[in-house]
């Protein structure tokens, strides 16, 4: 009886419950009058044949207390559904079997749970990786399709303006076209980043990654952004490295730095400094120009909140500060800001050392 | 704009799967003096290249069928001297160093302004045109010169100090002015094949070298940072219109 009760177990289905069956069968095959079983990880309890109002409870007690008794006056027979040591649910029979017999019903139904949570959970992690994956092509077609007519729009507007001949109201036009081409380009970008970032587990791919580099690529991708500044970069020496995702670094930085060119007077310095402290590594961007209120320090890095001072001075959405600080927490780091119209704003964020989930050598 | 007396126009081969943007390109350059042939495949543009000659090609990087990588190297073997401008977008750094070190002259990230595109063209087209010089012939660009002959480096008439490996950078990247050279590239033709990926090794270097040629290191106007692809010389430094570099541009308030 005990092998085809395993045989017809392992016949199941994978990816559906076998409670309502493994309750069936054992029915069936041991020909005790009613059985249920109780899945501690679903909550849910599966009956064959009449049963009490309570079972639920009396199986939930039985996973909790570990008891594991047979009755003979009712007729019940209690067990533990067991994984090592784990309970994972409990098994009620009402009828007549040896202590073996339950005992080996008990540990065929607890392995055949535990078959089916393995396939549900990797078919879990495989169904989270494909829609990760729709999400990235989706974004990208999406990030193509915006790119074109974009560059349409600014290859013909700076065409027109390059061909000459226009009157002065016509090149103003033109201009307008191209610089606003220029900036929905921008928004675009940004706003791509940021729905990238937005994917559920944003778990950073840690390397090595030395700093000084990495602050010159970064300024050189916002040439154009500070060309109107002095920028000055202060590193504690030209070796600093940090075990840190790269792309997100850069993202931060890059947003950062695009926010300084942004708010920033004219003419006036931007620093970047990095300190190193004994667990982290604190980056920092300073800029002279429009300050942010004390209020505004904790939102100002909430998606779509945008500081009173900053609505009127420079286009943006708004977006770029979140995509700041979501690189620094996916690092286990933070980021804050200070300002004031003596010292000017500055912008950090603090990267551990040792990035969360990563162990020490 | 028409072109200079006695020159013929620059023949441009243009390659994009997008109608849109050819259309775009292809009225502003014939307006501008260029003559233009467009096709939307890389197969095709195979086609054309083998009976007619280009002075230069744009070619789109992302398009169906073969791809624009296939047409790089195809067109490179099919007409190894027309020089090869990949039009990409930004965030694929990685496509702009493959397209680089598979023969690509140039990139220009897409959107891009129709300034910078024909700046790029001409710059291209120049180098082509520029008969080879002697490896030995003195090298002249802005303040700094160097006489290969003596391994000799000069800024407005100083002389600077370089090490043998500060001096093969600045010499290897002189003669490719202009033009983005890749880390990968920049590391073999220095150190060697072996030496490739040592990146850090490169910026250390470079970032000694700016220290003797730039007269702001951390704002250089001649050993430019090509982000995340590579180092380029400039050409012009010191030129106020139409140059190569991006910071040239309108300052948008």
């Amino acid at each position: 009886m005990l092998c085809a009760f395993i045989h017809e177990a392992t016949q199941f289905n994978p990816h559906g419950h076998p409670g309502a069956q493994l309750a069936d069968l054992a029915r069936r095959i041991f020909q005790v009058e009613a059985a249920a079983i109780f899945d501690a990880d679903l909550h849910e309890v599966y009956r064959s044949g009449e049963w009490f109002d309570d079972v639920k409870e009396v199986l939930q007690n039985i996973c909790l207390f570990g008891t594991a008794t047979d009755d003979r006056e009712t007729g019940l027979i209690r067990r533990v559904l067991q994984m090592g040591k784990l309970p994972i649910g409990a098994m009620l029979l009402r009828g007549e079997t040896s202590v073996i017999v339950a005992n080996s019903i008990a540990s065929i139904i607890a392995i055949t749970f535990d078959r089916y949570h393995a396939f549900a959970n990797e078919s879990r992690t495989e169904n989270a990786r494909q829609a990760e994956q729709l999400r990235t092509t989706v974004l990208d077609s999406l990030a193509h399709a915006y790119k074109t007519p974009l560059t349409v729009i600014e290859a013909a507007s700076s065409g027109l303006a390059a061909m000459g001949g226009l009157t002065p109201t016509q090149a103003g036009l033109v201009s307008l076209v191209d610089e606003q081409a220029k900036q929905l380009s921008q928004l675009t970008s940004r706003l791509l980043t940021t729905a990238r970032l937005e994917a559920s587990d944003l778990i950073p791919k840690i390397e090595a990654v030395a700093i000084a580099p990495l602050i010159d690529d970064v300024m050189a991708s916002l040439r154009e952004q500070l060309s109107g500044f002095s920028v000055r970069v202060v590193l504690p020496n030209d070796d600093v490295a940090l075990c840190c995702d790269r792309s997100l670094l850069v993202a931060l930085l890059t947003q950062y730095l695009d926010n300084a060119g942004k708010y920033a007077d004219f003419g006036t310095t931007i620093m970047i400094q990095v300190v190193e402290e004994s667990n982290a590594i604190v980056f920092s961007v300073r800029s002279i120009g429009s300050t942010i209120p004390a209020g505004d320090y904790e939102r100002i890095f909430d998606r779509y909140y945008r500081s009173s001072a900053s609505a009127s001075i420079a286009a943006g959405t708004g977006v770029g500060l979140s995509i700041a600080k979501r690189a620094a927490q996916a690092h286990g780091g933070n980021v804050w800001v200070a300002s004031d119209a003596k010292e000017g704003t500055t912008f950090y964020a603090s990267l551990p050392r040792l990035p969360k989930g990563v162990a020490s050598p | 704009m028409s072109n200079p007396p006695g020159t013929s126009p620059i023949k441009v081969l243009l390659v994009d799967d997008e109608p849109a943007i050819r259309r775009a390109l292809r009225d502003t350059l014939n307006e501008l003096g260029f003559s233009t042939t467009e096709t939307s495949r890389g197969e095709e543009a195979l086609l054309i290249a083998q009976t007619k000659a280009f002075d230069v090609v744009l070619l789109d990087i992302n398009m169906p069928g073969i791809g624009g990588m296939k047409t790089l190297l195809r067109l490179r073997a099919l007409a190894p001297s027309v020089p090869i401008l990949m039009l990409t977008v930004r965030d694929d750094e990685e496509d702009k160093i493959q397209a680089l070190e598979g023969g690509a002259d140039d990139y220009i990230t897409k959107p891009f302004s129709l300034r910078e595109c024909v700046a790029r063209i001409r710059s291209a087209v120049r180098r082509a045109r520029t008969p080879e010089r002697a490896e030995d012939a003195p090298l002249s660009i802005g303040e700094i010169q160097v006489l290969p002959a003596r391994r000799l480096v000069s800024k407005s008439g100083q002389p600077v100090h370089l090490t043998r490996k500060e001096y093969d950078i600045l010499y290897y990247l002189m003669t490719h002015a202009g033009r983005a050279v890749t880390y990968g590239k920049l590391l073999t033709a220095v150190w060697g094949s072996e030496y490739h990926k040592e990146l850090d090794y490169l910026r250390t270097f470079v970032r000694q070298l700016r220290k003797k040629i730039e007269d702001d290191p951390s704002n250089p106007k001649y050993l430019l940072t090509d982000a995340y692809v590579g180092y380029r010389f400039a050409e012009n430094p010191f030129a106020s219109d139409a140059t190569l570099e991006p910071s040239s541009l309108r300052r948008t308030e």
